[in-house]
């Protein structure tokens, strides 16, 4: 049953991956990638990580895909003609693209990867609980301080995107 | 649904993510790419703490910082792409330049 479900999940992330990189409109590009990253939330919940799922869909359905689209709608015109990459373009793109696919799965040994565990992961360990936890223990093994760096990391960017993206560059006398 | 079905699928969504970088003539659609790209690194890293972790928890934590650290990316590159439509009327990513000072 979950495997069903895993290859089902796997297979509309990967259409909508591909929607995402080849829809003329980015409107539609920017919904394609609304539905893969739902689906993507499918998957962390079969991977029985509840917490990221729902990260997932709170952070960058909620939050980075809404943004998108805002600086979609006010960057593109009605009129804009869409222009497809170039063949070069294409060409270059399938090569690396091929290439960076084809390699490792030419090379990936399955008899390389990690053992895996003996007993199925619990659900206590993606849950809220456990990561709680895990985020605010200042001891070793905890999370504390880059979680405090992250917050910091967030102030500091969106005060740069609030002053990159205004209007007028700063004049002399609003500073003197 | 095994740790290497997992790396596969991510394997395969970086690389429709590093062909949309390449091909997209718009610089919106070269970071939608980037989105694809770190939901793959998202995918694999969980997929490794999901089959063999020791810890799993700090394994599911992971993912989180880097969304933290993909949302920052996003707004400040968004705000880039704000000041540049402002300065240049258009986003093609074959003709950039603009972007000294």
């Amino acid at each position: 049953m979950s495997d069903i479900l895993f290859y089902a999940l796997a297979g509309l992330l990967v259409i909508f991956s591909l929607l995402v990189v080849l829809a003329p409109n980015l409107v539609h590009a920017a919904i394609a990638l609304v539905a893969s990253f739902f689906m993507t939330a499918g998957l962390y919940l079969l991977l029985r990580m509840e917490f990221v799922a729902i990260a997932q869909v709170l952070v960058y359905i909620g939050g980075v895909v809404i943004f998108v689209v805002i600086t979609i709608l006010l960057t593109t015109r009605l009129g804009d003609r869409h222009v497809p990459p170039t063949p070069r373009q294409r060409l270059w793109g399938l090569l690396i693209a091929g290439a960076l696919l084809a390699l490792p799965l030419t090379y990936l040994d399955p008899t390389l990867l990690p053992n895996p565990r003996a007993t199925p992961l619990s659900a206590e360990a993606g849950g809220l609980t456990a990561i709680g936890t895990r985020l605010l223990q200042p001891s070793a093994g905890g999370f504390l301080a880059p979680f405090e760096l992250i917050s910091l990391l967030l102030l500091i960017a969106l005060i740069g995107a609030v002053v990159i993206a205004r209007k007028h560059p700063p004049s002399r006398r609003d500073n003197p | 649904m095994t740790l290497y079905h997992c790396v596969a699928l991510s394997l395969i969504l970086l690389a429709i993510g590093v062909y949309g970088m390449l091909t997209r003539p718009n610089f919106i659609g070269v970071l939608l790419s980037i989105e694809v790209i770190m939901n793959a690194a998202n995918l694999n890293v969980i997929g490794f703490a999901h089959f063999s972790a020791q810890d799993p928890t700090a394994g599911a934590l992971f993912p989180v910082f880097v969304m933290a650290v993909s949302a920052c990316e996003m707004a400040v590159a968004l705000a880039i792409l704000i000041a540049l439509f402002r300065g240049k009327g258009h986003l093609d990513s074959r003709r950039p330049g603009g972007l000294h000072g």
